[in-house]
């Protein structure tokens, strides 16, 4: 039996893949393989293949939709679930049949009670016909508070508040990498390359802001015990090291982006946690810089030359050295648990390189070839035999990095973060440089989230500290077409729960705005621009 | 022991020259039992919702004052006093604590030992928003269990609703009709208590013609619940004056009156042939069988019921029901989609097989048995049971032309297909039957062809294996048949020769009872 495999557009969906790709081929088992964008292509690619399937698998997509409802499956048809957005739809928890949700069963997924649910609507159901079955009538009867019609009403309304209470945030549980590994490590196939990409697949999460600090350390926990598991032969022979072995370590690394394959400048001006800190959009902020580099004791020339090229007696404490200097200058954060991974004698990667590398070859804006061309090419950069696709990958990410650090500088010194009361709000304009780069969601979003974290350090209004951020830039001229996100405030206790989903369904439907929910994250929408001044205006409202 | 009981299951029958009161089979009081509880399932289902929940979203019927919460101390302390404000709130957090969906706590206001003082509340007539409330509160607490029921009684509530029946105050009559209602719900002894203490007239002299229907839902409620259980039976007295407003009541056109009415009907006729009798010397029939064929369910099912149950009747009670019409009625409710009412049909259709065989000629030109014969073969289960039942009452008491008519209609095949049945009971009933037909085939000379018969429909196979079922009876009752009729493969009388002619031996003269 051929199985369909439909894998959305992020990182840790891709890693996902590649550990059931590799599944896959050791049980010889026959797949197709469609990425999917959005919803719209989800669709389309069911529609299109529901007739030669009966097996589906989705990665990082459906389960925060009633996937019978939208997509119609015959009934022998069946849907394994492997994706890490939440809620999960309340439908695809409580189907039985033909829906496998592949959800850790740590993950708590604060599902209401199915009695809670359905129960009472199947209940509501009996009684009605009861009324009508002609059984015989009840020897007593209490008089309720309402009468029967409007207890209905009252179930009803009870029900639809735990389904608002359930759906009304969104966020983010387990990689589906690391469940996708799960799986592999239960049926004892766990490979080291699979180990690595459930890596990549958590650090994704990281990089893109999508769980909690907390989330991310006892996952780093969980992972490296996998890691030492599969790497301690290795550390005895350190020099045993050939071509083509791969090697695994966990770190305790700086969270400069892409440093190794950059320079110590260009990462400290590009990564959002130290321009924000440092607040490097404004002239003191650039002197601030100078003062930290001269506080570590680190010649200018030196730190602006690649860092494969810097004295390797400078390298040697260097982690120590910064952490220190950073601690001064209020980042107390610099350095972070991670793993890092060996190819051979001279190639060394830590796991938010390949994330950034590979999320820059999938919204990758030079167009070659059909569309699916970014998803493949980010998906073999993530083989340890495509270096080169990889290296592709770094230069591009720098390119963004740098774009999205130039906008930020430009939002901030222009003043284009404006409150909205609610929220804060920043829209590209047309025109803007690198505008293109931020049609594409996963840029998009990571834009404003460094833009938020910048603005948080920028401003001296507490309130605003504590908003939340809905941000638009243009998506398609030729339609006339925005792409908005709203992402959840910048705070150190941050859930990372996401209101915005419901918030602009809300919104659209009160104005008859034209709005397209097409992403897999509901806070993710495309508008028309006319409609953009109405939509806003009744989000403020809504949020008031 | 097997003919004793043989005999005992024999009584079952309505035959000709024996004990015709025996024959006519009452219902089943289990079912009943059952129905009960699994509605009192539903309605406690019903509850299941938290009280956080309850409290937070304020339902949208809600009056418009917030009640303030009251502890319990704080109500018992207020009922107790004399500031009549503070007995009005306190009376009203009562009520909207019992009338609450989930977990009622009508234990606990119990225990406080207001009950007397609520009855007490009854009574001021000048007060008319702490009488409802109080009537109100008290009918929730008369709507648990019997123990409950008897805390309001014990309280003195009998007395102090009946008078407020005739409150001016038409929310306050209707609040103590339902209250009443769930008293005489109770069982016989308060219904009973109820009716000693007169509530049947001030009952009776809310029914008008303009009486708002929501109002008269409850009151036929009652009166039906006046009209319910057994042992005893409500007084007869009472139900003769119960019975002309029923049967007005019968004429509504709300549905759930009519549904209600029917009920009360029903449990009339569930009863000895006097009792029946009181109800068909009313002249309702004609209106129950017309309401037998309601499209609705809740109309059509106690209908259904109460004729059923006239015609466990006498024959001359029966032949009432058949004159209204019923056996025009049936076809239709026996081959109905619902089990439920196939069953109660075909046991309705039983009893009427079960008397003089000028009632089974009626049965036989109204076009019964062809329903009957598609009921026995693809019908629930339940449903076949009671047709097993019609067909053994019809070959019990029908003329040998009649049970020949019955044979052409095609009986045999689904009835000797009902030996596979895993119920010995009915097993025994389909034996039975058999032998009756073979008895009507003796007396036609037709053994032979019956025996033909039996056995190409696979039947002697079937009663063969049931000689050696667990169930003695079964299997000594198959013995009987083999032995009778199918013993002597040997015999040559049983043994289909020809003769010279070629002619089959067992054509005997009697053509026109061919089988």
């Amino acid at each position: 039996q051929r199985v369909l495999l439909l894998v959305a557009s992020d990182v840790d969906a891709l890693c996902a893949c590649k550990i059931l790709q590799a599944l896959f081929q050791c049980d010889h088992v026959q797949y197709t393989l469609v990425p999917v964008s959005g919803w719209q292509e989800l669709e389309t690619a069911f529609l299109e293949h529901k007739d030669q399937f009966k097996y589906f698998v989705f990665i990082n997509c459906g389960a925060n939709v009633d996937l019978l409802e939208i997509l119609q499956p015959e009934e022998d048809t069946f849907f394994f679930v492997c994706d890490s957005h939440r809620p999960i739809n309340v439908v695809n928890v409580y189907n039985e049949t033909q829906i496998k949700l592949l959800v850790k069963q740590e993950d708590d997924l604060d599902v209401p009670a199915y009695d809670d649910i359905f129960r009472d609507e199947e209940d509501e159901e009996e009684d009605s016909e009861n009324e009508s079955d002609g059984s015989e009538p009840s020897d007593k009867r209490r008089r309720f508070e309402e009468v029967f019609m409007e207890v209905k009403l009252f179930f009803s309304s009870f029900r639809r508040e735990i389904l608002f209470d359930y759906e009304q945030y969104e966020y983010h549980g387990t990689s589906s990498a690391m469940v996708m590994f799960d799986l592999a490590w239960i049926m004892s196939k766990d490979l080291n390359d699979m180990l690595w990409w459930a890596i990549v697949g958590l650090t994704d999460q990281w990089v893109q802001d999508k769980i909690t600090q907390m989330k991310y350390v006892t996952d780093i926990g969980i992972l490296q015990r996998h890691v030492s598991r599969h790497n301690h032969r290795n550390e005895d022979e350190e020099n045993s090291l050939s071509i083509d072995c791969m090697r695994i370590a966990f770190e305790y690394d700086l969270r400069l982006a892409l440093y190794q394959h950059w320079s110590l400048y260009e990462s400290l001006c590009n990564t959002s946690y130290t321009s924000a800190n440092l607040k490097l959009w404004s002239v003191q902020g650039q002197k601030r810089l100078q003062e930290f580099l001269a506080d570590m004791g680190l010649p200018l020339k030196q730190v602006k030359q690649k860092f494969n090229a810097m004295d390797i007696a400078l390298k040697e404490n260097l982690r120590e050295m910064i952490e220190e200097s950073a601690n001064k200058f209020g980042m107390k954060d610099l350095r972070v648990q991670t793993f890092s991974i060996h190819f051979g004698f001279k190639n060394k990667f830590l796991a938010s390189d390949i994330v950034y590398a590979t999320a820059s070859l999938m919204e990758s804006i030079e167009k070659e070839g059909p569309e699916t061309t970014n998803f493949i090419k980010a998906l073999d950069s993530l083989s340890r035999g495509n270096l080169d696709k990889l290296h592709q990958g770094l230069d591009l990410a720098k390119k963004q990095l740098r774009a999205i650090q130039q906008t930020v500088a430009s939002c901030i010194c222009t003043n284009l973060v404006i409150s909205q009361g609610p929220f804060l709000y920043c829209s590209l304009m047309e025109g803007t440089p690198d505008v293109k780069l931020f049609s594409k969601p996963v840029s998009l979003c990571l834009l404003s989230k460094y833009l938020l974290k910048s603005f948080v350090c920028s401003t001296k209004n507490k309130r605003c500290k504590l908003l939340p951020l809905v941000m638009a830039a243009p998506m398609d001229v030729e339609q006339g077409t925005v792409i908005m996100v709203g992402i959840p405030p910048e705070t150190e206790s941050s859930d990372k729960k996401n209101f915005f989903g419901r918030a602009f369904e809300k919104a659209a439907d009160s104005t008859n705005s034209r709005t397209l929910h097409n992403h897999f994250d509901m806070s993710i929408i495309e508008l028309k621009t006319e409609d953009r001044s109405k939509f806003l205006d009744a989000l403020i409202s809504l949020l008031s | 022991p097997v003919m004793s009981e043989h005999s005992e299951r024999m009584k079952k029958f309505k035959n000709r020259g024996k004990d015709a009161a025996a024959l006519r089979r009452q219902r089943v009081e289990v079912n009943i039992e059952l129905r009960k509880a699994k509605k009192d399932e539903q309605i406690l289902k019903r509850r299941s919702i938290s009280i956080a929940a309850m409290e937070k979203s304020p339902s949208p019927g809600e009056d418009k004052n917030p009640v303030i919460p009251l502890s319990l101390g704080e109500i018992v302390e207020a009922v107790n006093g004399s500031n009549a404000e503070l007995q009005l709130q306190a009376t009203q957090a009562t009520r909207k604590m019992l009338s609450r969906q989930k977990d009622p706590p009508l234990n606990q206001i119990i225990e406080l030992g207001i009950i007397p003082r609520l009855v007490e509340f009854l009574t001021h007539a000048d007060n008319a928003p702490l009488q409802f409330e109080a009537a109100w509160a008290l009918t929730n607490i008369a709507s648990g269990t019997s123990e409950h029921t008897r805390a309001v009684v014990e309280g003195g509530a009998i007395p102090a609703f009946i008078s407020l029946l005739s409150s001016p105050h038409m929310h306050i009559s209707e609040q103590a009709v339902w209250a009443l209602g769930n008293i005489a719900g109770d069982g016989p002894p308060y219904r009973d208590a109820l009716i000693n203490c007169n509530v049947i007239p001030p009952l009776l002299a809310l029914v008008s013609p303009v009486t708002p229907v929501g109002f008269l839902r409850n009151i036929t409620w009652t009166l039906s619940n006046l009209c319910r259980n057994k042992n005893p039976y409500p007084p007869l007295d009472a139900v003769r004056k119960l019975l002309p407003v029923l049967i007005c009541l019968l004429e509504h056109e709300d549905k759930e009156i009519i549904s209600d009415s029917c009920w009360a009907l029903s449990y009339l006729t569930d009863g000895s042939n006097d009792r029946i009798q009181i109800v068909v010397d009313t002249g309702i029939l004609p209106r129950l069988v017309e309401l037998m064929g309601s499209p609705q369910l809740i109309v059509m099912t106690p209908a259904l019921r109460a004729v059923g149950n006239v015609v466990t009747g006498t024959d001359e009670q029966t032949q009432a029901a058949i004159d209204a019409g019923v056996l025009a009625v049936l076809p239709l409710l026996l081959r109905h989609s619902k089990p439920s009412i196939q069953k109660e049909a075909a046991w309705t259709l039983s009893n009427i097989a079960a008397g003089p065989c000028q009632q089974i000629q009626q049965l036989i030109t109204c076009g019964l048995l062809p329903p009957l014969v598609e009921l026995l073969a693809k019908g629930d289960f339940k449903a076949q049971k009671e047709a097993v039942w019609a067909v053994a009452n019809f070959t019990t008491g029908g003329t040998v032309e009649q049970v020949v008519e019955l044979v052409q209609s095609g009986v045999l095949k689904p009835l000797l297909n009902l030996l596979l049945a895993k119920d010995s009971k009915t097993i025994l009933v389909v034996l039975d039957s058999i032998s009756n037909l073979f008895l009507a085939a003796e007396k036609l000379g037709e053994t032979e062809r019956l025996c033909l018969m039996v056995e190409e429909l696979g039947g002697l196979e079937k009663i063969e294996a049931l000689q050696t079922h667990e169930n003695n009876m079964v299997y000594r009752a198959a013995l009987s048949i083999i032995e009778k009729y199918f013993s002597g493969e040997e015999n040559p009388d049983l043994q289909p020769g020809t003769d010279q002619d070629g002619l089959y031996n067992f054509s005997v003269e009697k053509q026109d009872f061919d089988f």
